[in-house]
This record gives C-alpha cells, structure tokens and sequence, in this order.
C-alpha cells in the first residue's frame, strides 16, 4: 500500500478534528509512517490487506487525543519562542540580528563607527590627560595631607611667593595645624666621580622635610636635626645618582661624592620614584643655616607641611594665615606679608585644570557633533526602513521589540566605535608622548607623568560609547510610536514625514552651534598666541646659543674664586669662527629663573610703605651686545671691573625711571643691596640698560640691576653667544671653550634662545594646538552634517523638484530652493553657537594674552568660515538638483 | 494492549520510564519506539498511535528527548528520537523510583518474585 493513501486519511482525520492540515505536516508525516508500519508489519504477520486496513482504521478511529495533542504542541511551541525572543535569548538574537543588518549597510556602519571612533577617541584622550594629571595622587603616604605654605603679598591668597627662614622658623612655633614642617632651597650642585663629572638638581633641605613627606630612604637614612645643626656633610642621593656615580653598590653608604668639590658621606639613597620635589633632583643636603638664610627679607625658601590627621585643609590654612597676620605686626620686615597655604596635589595645576576642562568641553562638543551626526543618518535611514518596520508591526511584533532591536544596532555600532576610539587614544597618547613637551605633562613632586590607558580610561570611553548609543540610538522610533502601521506602509516609500524633517533641521542647528564654540575657543588661542609672538622680548634670539655652567664655590656670598672667569671666556672664544660675541647672565631670561634684592638708592627717599628692590642679574661683559639688549645709556661691564676695582652697577631702564628723576641721569650715582644700615659696599651705576621681559612675552618687565661676575658671584652662569648661522652647529666649539677654562665644569641646558622663547609660550602653544586641531575635526563633522541633510533632503524630493523643473523653474531657482533649507538652521545655530561661546569664552581666559573671550573679530571671522562652509555643504546637493532632469525624475516614481 | 491495569499505570507515569528505557541504547523512531516496549514486554505492553504521540510530544517539550528528521539511502524521512543527557538523567532517577516502588509492592501485597 502506498504511503500516501495513509498520508490522506491522517489529514482528513485530523483535519475532522480541527487542525489544519498544512500548518502541521511534520506531525502528519510522522503519524503517517507510522502507520505505514503498522499496515505492512500487518501484512507481514499474515493479515489480510482488508484485516490490515481495518486495524489501521482502527488506529484512526482513537485519533481525538493525537489531534489535542498535536494542536497543544503548536500552540505551546509558538508561545516558546515569542517568549524566548522576547526575554534573555532574545537579547543574543537582537545582536545576531543587528550584525545582519548592518553587514547589509556596511557603508552605514562604517560611517558611524568612524564617526564615533573620532568622538569617543578624542574625548578618551584628553581624559587620559585629565586621569593622570589631575586625578592621580601624589606619591606619597596620605597625600592629602600635604600642603605648601607660602608668604603673600599683602595678605592677597593669590599672591604668594617663597619664604623667608626666620618666617618658617616661628610658623614651626606659632601654627597648631600641622604634624611636621619642612623647609628647602634649591641649588645646583657638581657631582664629581669615577663616572664623567655631571651638574643634578639640589636641595638643602631641613631633616624635617623627609618626616612630612613620610618617605624612608631605600638605604641607609636621612640626616638628623644634629647633622644639620653641626654643619656635617652628609647627603641623601636619588636612586639614579647612586646607580650612576656609585654603581648602584648596596655598599655604597659611607662612601663619599664630592659635592661642588667638597667631599660629603653618602648616608641613605631613596627609592627609584622618589620626586622631590622636582624631576631629576638627586641630592639632598641639611639645610645647614648660615647668617644669609636669617634675613626676614631674604625670600629664598619652599616650606612644605603635613597636616594633623584632625585638621581640615580650610583649619590648617587659616592658622597660617593668622600666624601671618600676627608676625605682620611684630617685624617691620613683614608689613605688606602674609602667609598662606594650598594643597601640595594642586600645586602647578592651576593652568592644566583649567586647559583640560576647556579641552574636555571641546571635545565633548565634537563627540556630540559626531552623535548628531549620526542621529541624522539614522532619521534617514529610519525612514527608509520605515517599510520594514511597519511590516513587523503588523506582524506582531511589539514596539518594544523593535525598540531594542534599534538599540542593540545602535550599541554594536557604539562598541565599534569604542573601540575604534581607543586604537586612535592609543595613537594620540603615543604621538603625545613625542609632539607634547616633557614640560607640559612634568609635575612637581611627580616627575613626568605616564599617559596610558588604564581601567578608568577604558570605563571612561565605554560610558561615553554607551552615552552616544543612548543618544543617537532611537532616532529612527522617531514618529513611529504614534502610528498606525497601515498608514506607514502606505508611505513607506516616500518616508519623508514633516516631524521627521524638523528633527533634522533642529540637528543641523545644534551641529553648527557647537562647532561655532569650539571653533572660537581656537580662534582665540590663535589670535591670543600669534599677538603674542609679536610681542618684542626686548632682546633679540636670532643666533644665540646658550648653555649653562655650575660655578660652584664654598660661600656663595663671597668674592669669586674663579675671578677670571668671564675674561677667561671672553679669551678662549675669541677667534673662534662660529662665535662673533659672547656673556654670560646669572638668570637667563625666559628661563624662569630670577632672584631679588632690596635695594638703598642713594639720594632717594622711599615713602613710609615704600620696598625699594629691583631683580639682581651677576653678567659677565657683552652679555647685553649678545643677546641685542640696548645700552640706553652709559657703558656695558668690561674686563677692567675686577674683583679688587671699583664696585660698579648697571640698572634697566625701568629701576632707572623709578628711582632718579627726568633729567638727572644716574650714571655716576650709587646704590647698594640691603636697607640703608647694610654693610654692603656702594656700587656705582656705570650703565642703563633697555628693558627686558624676563618672565615671558605676556608679562610686563620689572626693574633689574646688573653686577658683574668679577665683583659678585652666582654659582651658576648660563653663557650666551651670537653665533653665525644656526646656532646649535656651534655647541661643541662652545662646550670645548668651557672645557678649556676648567675641564670639570659640568655643562648643562645648551638650548638657542628661541627655545627658550618657544618654551615660554609652550603652555599656551600646546592647547591653541589641540584646539585648533579639535575645531577642525568639529568643523568637518559639522559641515558633513549639513551636507548629509541637504543631500537627503534632495534625494527625497527628487520628484517635487522634477515637476518643478518641467513646469519652468530655472537651475538657479532649483538650487536656491535647496540652499534655502540649509539656512534657517544654520543660521539659528551661528546665533546660538555665538551666545554658547561668549558664555564658554571664560574657561579660556587663563590662556588668552590681550584678547576678550568675546573677540567681535575672532567671532566675526568663526562665522564667515562656518557659514561659507554651510553653503559649501549646501551647493553639492543644490548642484545636483539643479541637474535633475524632469522626464527622469517623473520616471523614476 | 486493553488491559485495565496496564492502561492505568500508563497514565500514571510509567509510560515515561518505558519509552526513555527503550532509547537508552540508540535513537529510534515513534514505530520503532512501541515495538520495542511491545517485545521486551513479551507483548504486554503496547501503545496506540493516539497514546505514544503525546507521550513523545510531551518528553520533546521536557527536553528529555530530542528528536529530528533522518534520511537514510533507500529509505523513507523519518523522525528519530533520541535520549538527551537530562532525559538519561531522568531515566536512572526513575528507574530507582520504580524499582523502590515495586519491591515496596512485593512486600506489601504479597507478590510473588518474578
């Protein structure tokens, strides 16, 4: 018997009993086989094919039960797998499904990722910035602890310079706020060893100052209160000092380096990152006091403290400030001085939070930029999928379902973009460590900093993925929910809804007002740096180089003991072929270096308030010639001002101006360092010299006074020389004429002086850098943004602008219509982009030099740009429409 | 097949435990499956095509047993089933629930050793 006359009596019997037959053939075909069997093991057994027939019939007759059963199973699996699409199973399925339809739209997803690979990437590494500059803490026990404590001016906060010794030794009395106080002073020191001779950072320093940092040494110990006291020359050496000058042998305590020439015992060596309190510094000296340090003016110190684990930081600052307040009135010294104290973690921050916040704002917009951006391509193509989804609402499929289903595609593409963001983080760190100056990212107290991605960068840019995916993500439900799937699918096609359209243009508006922020941000680190570097230094850089030398000597006040020294420089050089003039300066300027002295100006009487003083500048002769400083008046130092001569003085123009009246020429006239009962010599002023702006192009310049070396000392001198062409070619001849003065001074910083310029102007370089950079990234997105919309807008009119053309619009006309659509948003977003930067203007304010954050040019010019790059956007699209031919687009509906 | 205890025990449950056994050693089809309990039973136990049906719905929707279409060369599509690792599971939990309730039986009613 064949199969199928079984297969038919299944079905019509089940079909009896009320199931569909073509809804469950599986069954069927299953129950059939059977039956089969039956029939032919019937057969087999010796049954007749009518007996057989009958026990089959037999079967068919019970059937009611099956016919349940088969209905139950239908139903029950259908039940399963809308239950299982729609719980924990139906999460993996929207992400297999969101993987199919975007490998289907593969020029879509590449567009997003890309997109939000150049957001997210720029967001996560200027965080990289902000995670290790400003969030990491410092590298000592309970760093919060620590504070920096300062004298002030006036008792203005703001206002704080370093410390005078006396000051720091009654704070030590009179505060109650702190465990431990500890003072130091910087000052260069000469390692002489086995190892070739090298200048390092110094600090002599109280033994205090190891017991409010909480740091042991890593061998051996630090010096005691009684070493200090007893003058002994002991020394504390970084980890590199020891690996470099004594092998790093674990024997290497109680042996001795000679320090600027005197041999001091090695007592304790800290550990390998150890900072204090800059990078580099390797030795650390007692503070061993001597009758210079106990001057209330002489303001040479840093003072560093930790706080009492019960004492908060506003506690322990006012005590400092009232101990200020009350050494005010005791010492005459102190009547404009206060005292005061910041966090040590935020020391050297201040400029860096406030770049960083800016930067991280920028970027931030560009990522909203780039999310906008994404939206819009999304609304487009939502439109366009607007059929399917329709179908699927018809079919059942909750809103629900299709709603997270848009937002798996959403989140895989915002994963992509992740991780695309971090691969370009990795670049940009990895470039950062090359084009950002060491400067920019070394701290004090820290070294330089490390800028990796680590767990809190990778939770940053995942939050930030998540974040635009939550943003960009539901773009196409946009006017979906209120629908009727009926009416969708009547306009399926066409898509274009009037909300849809709003959205797009409140998109674009949004667009173009940030990168109008950011782009202004530059605008105004670009015009503040270029005014900037037009401002004269008053000095001329072109073709000098300089390099320094330590001129160590036992007492730094004394008389020189290389008394020759600038004659000697002077000797060596002369001839040399590379070298047309040479000098030397003690404090270089634009090298942040500098030193103060009060002053006694003969002849001139202060007023009761009055701090005659002027910055001290020790030169050796043609320093002023080298670096193109003009002798108002007067003559420069020559050789003829030796040790023994006539004290002599050279003053800028501005000490010049202050301190003599108009007409009455100083030269000839005198003055001397310390108040009027100072035992120190008078010196005559035999020059004025034009002003200089030693602290940077943006600060104004002060008054100096100049001695010669042969008369004072300093025991380190940056040597200058104008050199013929490119100055660098000529450090080695310059390094020889050192080496033949004294084969053991240890040369060190050998920079042209547009370095030094350029260093100067780093901090404000480096952001109008990144800036700018941003800005264009915004600029880009933002005017593909206008772009994409346009050029939708024109796809979907294709039609509409067909007729119109057939019923006589000219090209023209066709593309003005087009590019009308652009303006209305962008010109709401110039005017809201405007306002936004007027507002944000002032996170920028630290780094602007004579510009307002509401510059009418920088504004002016940002808005030209933005809305010619809008019209650019506009035309491609508006070209194209005029170019549509009528007969085609009518065809094509 | 008719047999009033027989069909009483089916429904009680051991039906189960007679077609997870016949599976125990190889997948079978829903034929298969009944000639299989009719012969090791010596004939006692068989099932109709309205009994076995659900039964094997009812495993497959307990994911106890799996079954799947095979086509074999030079033979006709059928759907084989097979045991799962939980219906083998199932199967060792029943089989000792059963032999503890069948010599419980043995004492209590007085049956003879088979």
């Amino acid at each position: 018997m064949a199969q199928n006359n079984w297969l038919n009596r299944v079905r019509e019997r089940l079909a009896a009993e009320g199931i569909v037959p073509s809804a469950h053939r599986e069954a069927i075909d299953e129950i059939a086989e059977h039956l089969n069997d039956l029939h032919e093991a019937a057969i087999r057994a010796g049954r007749t094919i009518e007996q057989a027939n009958a026990d089959v019939e037999a079967e068919l007759a019970r059937m009611a039960p099956l016919a349940q059963a088969v209905g139950e199973r239908a139903s029950r699996r259908q039940r399963d797998t809308r239950q299982r699409a729609s719980l924990h199973h139906g999460l993996a399925d929207d992400f297999r499904q969101a993987l199919r339809t975007l490998r289907f739209d593969r020029g879509f997803a590449a567009t997003v990722i890309v997109t939000l690979a150049i957001g997210i990437g720029a967001c996560a590494t200027v965080f990289s910035f902000i995670n290790a500059l400003l969030l990491d803490s410092l590298p000592f026990p309970d760093p919060g602890r620590l504070v920096l404590l300062w004298e002030t001016d006036h008792d203005v906060r703001d206002k704080r310079f370093i410390v005078a010794r006396p000051n720091y030794d009654d704070w030590v009395k009179e505060t109650r706020s702190f465990a431990s106080l500890g003072i130091w002073e910087y000052r260069s020191v000469n390692i002489a060893s086995a190892h070739e001779p090298e200048q390092v950072r110094g600090v002599r320093a109280t033994s205090s100052l190891f017991t409010v940092l909480g740091v042991a040494p890593a061998l051996g110990r630090v010096f005691t209160d009684e070493e200090d006291a007893r003058h002994e020359k002991v020394v504390v050496i970084s980890d590199a000092v020891w690996r470099t000058h004594l092998g790093g042998d674990q024997a290497a305590l109680g042996k001795q380096l000679r320090l600027n020439g005197e041999p001091y015992q090695v007592i304790g060596v800290m550990p390998p990152g150890f900072v204090f309190p800059q990078a580099g510094n390797g030795v650390w000296v007692p503070f061993a006091i001597v009758d210079q340090d106990q001057q209330r003016g002489a303001h040479s110190f840093f003072v560093a403290g930790r706080m009492r684990p019960d004492v908060t930081f506003e506690q322990a600052r006012a005590d400092v400030e009232q101990v200020g307040r009350a050494l005010q009135q005791r010492f005459p010294e102190n009547k404009d001085e206060g005292a005061t104290a910041t966090l040590m973690s935020t020391q050297g921050l201040g400029q860096v939070r406030s770049m960083l916040t800016a930067l991280m704002g920028a970027v931030l917009f560009i990522l909203v930029i780039g999310c906008v951006n994404v939206a819009n391509l999304q609304l487009g193509r939502g439109l366009s999928r607007r059929r399917e989804f329709a179908l699927r609402l018809s079919l059942g499929a909750g809103l629900r379902t299709l709603a997270r289903q848009l937002f798996a595609e959403s989140l895989v593409l915002a994963l992509c973009g992740g991780i695309g963001g971090l691969v370009l983080t990795w670049i940009a760190l990895r470039a950062a460590d090359v084009l950002v100056t060491p400067g920019f990212r070394t701290l004090p107290f820290r070294g330089e900093v490390a800028l990796t991605i680590d767990g809190a960068v990778l939770a940053f840019a995942a939050v930030m993925a998540l974040l635009s995916a939550v943003t960009f993500g539901f773009a196409p439900m946009f006017g979906l929910s209120r629908r009727e799937p009926n009416s969708l699918l009547r306009e399926g096609e066409r898509g274009s809804t009037a909300a849809g359209n709003v959205a797009r243009k409140v998109l674009v508006g949004i667009e173009v007002a940030l990168a109008i922020v950011v782009l202004c941000g530059a605008g105004l680190l670009i015009k503040s740096l270029s005014g900037l570097l037009r401002v004269s230094p008053g000095l001329d850089p072109r073709d000098v180089l300089t390099m320094t030398v330590s001129l160590p000597q036992d007492d730094t006040y004394g008389p020189p003991v290389r008394e020759s020294f600038c004659a000697d420089l002077s000797r060596e050089s002369d001839g040399l072929p590379g070298i047309r003039t040479i000098g030397a300066i003690s404090h270089l300027p634009l090298s942040g270096a500098n030193a103060g002295r009060l002053l006694t100006v003969d002849g001139y009487t202060p007023s009761t308030d009055e701090r005659v003083s002027a910055a001290y500048r020790v030169t050796c002769p043609g320093y002023f010639a080298t670096l193109g400083i003009p002798i108002v008046e007067g003559r420069d130092f020559t050789h003829r001002d030796v040790t023994r001569g006539e004290p002599v003085t050279i003053v800028s123009r501005l000490t010049a101006e202050k301190y003599w009246k108009k007409g009455d020429s100083p030269i000839g006239r005198r003055i001397k360092i310390g108040g009027p009962q100072s035992d120190n010599p008078w010196l005559t002023v035999v020059g004025i010299a034009e002003n200089v702006r030693h602290f940077g192009l943006d600060s104004e310049a002060q008054r100096e006074f100049f001695v010669p070396y042969s008369q004072a000392v300093w025991p380190q001198m940056t040597i200058v020389a104008k050199t013929v062409g490119d100055p660098m070619a000529w450090q080695t001849p310059l390094k020889d004429v050192v080496k033949r003065i004294d084969p053991g001074l240890p040369v060190a910083l050998v920079r042209s002086m547009e370095q030094w310029i350029g260093s100067s102007v780093d901090w404000r370089e480096t952001p109008m850098k990144l800036l700018t950079a941003f800005a264009i990234v915004g600029l880009l997105l933002a005017s593909l943004g206008v772009y994409g919309v346009l050029a939708y807008y024109v796809s979907q009119r294709t039609r509409e602008i067909g007729v119109r053309a057939a019923l006589g619009a000219t090209r023209g006309q066709l593309a003005s219509m087009v590019i009308r659509q652009s303006l209305l948003p962008i010109g709401a977003g110039v005017v809201i982009g405007v306002a936004g930067s007027l507002a944000s203007g002032r996170l920028l304010q630290d780094f602007l030099y004579q510009v307002r954050p509401g510059d009418p040019q920088v504004i002016a010019v940002i808005v030209v740009l933005l809305i010619g790059v809008g019209l650019l956007a506009s035309w491609l699209p508006a070209r194209r429409a005029a170019a549509i031919d009528p007969l085609v687009a009518l065809r094509e509906e | 097949m008719g047999d009033p205890i027989f069909e009483a025990a089916a429904r009680k449950g051991s039906a189960e435990l007679l077609i997870l056994a016949s599976l125990e050693d190889g997948q079978l089809h829903g034929y298969d499956i009944a000639r299989e309990i009719a012969r090791k039973s010596g004939g006692l136990l068989t099932f109709h095509v309205a009994s076995l049906y659900p039964l094997l719905y009812k495993l497959e929707d307990r994911k106890w047993i799996q079954g799947r279409w095979v086509e074999k060369a030079g033979q006709r599509r059928r759907r084989y089933y097979k045991l799962t690792a939980e219906g083998r599971r199932t199967l060792t939990a029943q089989r000792g629930r059963w032999t503890a309730f069948v010599q419980a039986l043995t004492k209590a009613a007085g049956l003879r050793h088979a």
